[in-house]
């Protein structure tokens, strides 16, 4: 089952101020600004596929398309409902 | 025409005035005819390049979106016949000429009939923007466009020769010039122009003239400790202020076409680590390696150590090899995918809570290694043989000698060059923090004179320096 907008929200919120260790802001630019590395991406994707229990496969993906929270939601639903 | 040069100058002053007297609708060919003009003029023989790269993207992209079964083989097959491409251009005689101190391929090699084909200008950053638009067309980022959307996008010619690497999700939007003029197209272009002039022709150009002496293969013997370092110091100067210029040049370029370029530097030396580095020196080039190489490469194994250090030095070492068919780039990319490795161990190693003072001490010193294994890193970049830069490298490690070489003003000129590596970002800050202020208290006439005193000031001094007519270091890569 996919996710909703908020839940997905949540956890990225929650996943991205771990990696970052400090609470982040709404549209804050997180990889562009260069708060977080690719490495870190890699992580917030796995925190992300146990957070919400969901596969990405980080292969057709890019760095800045974890930039902020709205990237994150917008790119967790695509990848979930393009998922078989 | 080099950038650095009068018909160049002359060339971009008639191109920009026309492309905004034309109406909108013709500018598209115009910029065209004007780029595929600028290309031609580095050997009319070669434009047949850049159109066989848009024509292979182009008809493999048609199968890319048309034959969603085999989009990955499409893929593949369209990035073998670009890498093909620049292989036979530029790595050729690298490649045989390895295999023959090898002993395994013939004196004569088969390819050397093709020996008489210029070195084709930009090719390698061509080669990674079709490379980049490939993956993404099959990652859905872009839409398949015409054949000539194509051309332009890779005959622009103010980042055809040596980058910024741009995005065609980024470049080909702004390339439908439907924007109407505004003045500060103008003053944005003018600005990187000059500046970019100025960093060339009298700080690099300059630099330029002790370091091609101290790294000359016919340069005697193992230089002085002073000298190996100045040396060095010089070449990380030279290079920068050379590919900083180039890039302000062909941002300014763009900027007076109302186009925006994305920045390739943001003041590298002030590096804190190892990975600020490469956050702050050819950022584009950095993205691309990032977005289309690391990224998926280390997608697999979620960032674990020994996968992650082997591919930071692989491809470090193909970014090395990117830069020029020769052991001193791979040696030099290979030095900062090693760097790249310790700082990682170190990262994992590092304790989670603060340290305090120890921790400002630690970024300190970390900031101090960064800038001092980069000058190192250059000895090999720049050192014609790897037998010249183990000379230089001893120099500045081993065979400590007293000395100098070279008179008073190689070493002033480099100390001097030092701090305005500092300062200099802040300069056009500042030139536009004056008008300001010019315009708010000043009478108005200043306001208006402030940026044609610091042209004119900036277009003296490039004329002054002009006597050399370099060219560009990147646009050999």
């Amino acid at each position: 089952m996919i996710p909703d907008s908020v839940t997905i929200r949540n956890a990225a919120m929650e996943a991205a101020t771990q990696l970052v260790g400090r609470p982040i802001k709404e549209g804050q630019r997180l990889v562009t600004s260069g708060l977080i590395d690719s490495l870190s991406v890699l992580k917030l994707i796995g925190l992300l596929e146990k957070k919400l229990r969901v596969i990405i496969p980080p292969e057709t993906l890019q760095p800045e398309d974890f930039d902020d929270v709205n990237l994150i939601v917008e790119t967790v639903e695509r990848v979930a409902k393009s998922m078989p | 025409m080099t950038f650095n040069s009068v018909p160049y100058l002359l060339f971009l002053v008639f191109a920009v005035a026309a492309f905004w007297l034309l109406p909108a609708q013709f500018r598209r060919a115009f910029v065209l005819l004007a780029s595929l003009g600028f290309y031609a003029s580095w050997g009319f023989l070669l434009v047949w390049l850049p159109l066989l790269v848009a024509g292979i993207v182009y008809l493999i992209g048609l199968q890319i979106t048309s034959d969603n079964t085999h989009q990955i083989k499409w893929m593949w097959l369209g990035t073998g016949c670009l890498l093909g491409l620049l292989i036979f251009f530029k790595y050729r005689g690298f490649l045989f000429g390895n295999l023959q101190s090898l002993g395994i391929s013939a004196d004569r090699h088969p390819l050397s009939l093709a020996t008489w084909v210029a070195f084709p200008m930009g090719i390698s950053f061509y080669t990674f923007e079709a490379i980049a638009y490939l993956i993404d067309l099959r990652q859905g980022r872009v839409k398949m466009p015409g054949f000539w959307d194509l051309c332009l996008f890779f005959f622009f010619w103010p980042n055809i020769l040596s980058g910024p690497l741009v995005r065609a999700r980024e470049l080909m939007p702004q390339l439908n010039f439907r924007k109407p003029f505004e003045p500060r197209f103008c003053f944005e272009g003018m600005d990187r122009l000059i500046w970019g002039l100025v960093q060339k022709n009298v700080v690099a150009n300059l630099l330029g003239v002790w370091v091609d002496r101290g790294f000359a293969p016919s340069a005697g013997g193992i230089p002085s400790t002073l000298d190996g370092w100045f040396l060095a110091i010089a070449f990380g100067l030279q290079i920068y202020f050379d590919f900083a210029g180039y890039t302000n040049m062909a941002i300014g370029a763009a900027r007076l076409l109302g186009v925006t370029l994305p920045e390739n530097f943001r003041q590298p030396y002030h590096a804190a680590t190892p990975p600020d580095f490469w956050a702050r020196w050819h950022m584009t080039l950095s993205r691309w390696v990032r977005d289309y190489l690391f990224f998926p490469l280390n997608a697999k194994y979620a960032g674990a150590p020994l996968p992650l250090y082997f591919s930071l030095l692989a491809v470090m070492a193909l970014v090395g090899l990117w830069h020029g068919a020769g052991w001193g780039y791979i040696l030099w990319g290979s030095l900062h995918g090693a760097y790249l490795v310790l700082y990682r161990v170190y990262e994992s190693w590092r304790p989670a809570r603060s340290l305090g003072a120890a921790s400002r001490w630690l970024s300190g010193a970390w900031r101090i290694l960064t800038l001092v294994a980069v000058i190192v890193a250059w000895v090999p970049f720049r050192a014609p043989t790897l037998q010249k830069a183990s000379e230089i490298l001893s120099s500045m490690f081993w065979h400590l000698r007293a000395g100098t070489a070279y008179g008073a003003a190689f070493y002033v000129f480099t100390l001097a060059v030092i701090p305005f590596c500092v300062f200099e970002p802040l300069l056009l800050q500042k030139l536009g923090e004056i008008e300001e202020q010019a315009g708010a208290d000043g009478p108005p006439a200043f306001r208006v004179l402030v940026r044609p005193i610091a042209y004119s000031f900036g277009l003296l001094l490039f004329l002054l320096f002009d006597e050399h007519n370099v060219q560009f270091i990147y646009s050999q890569f």
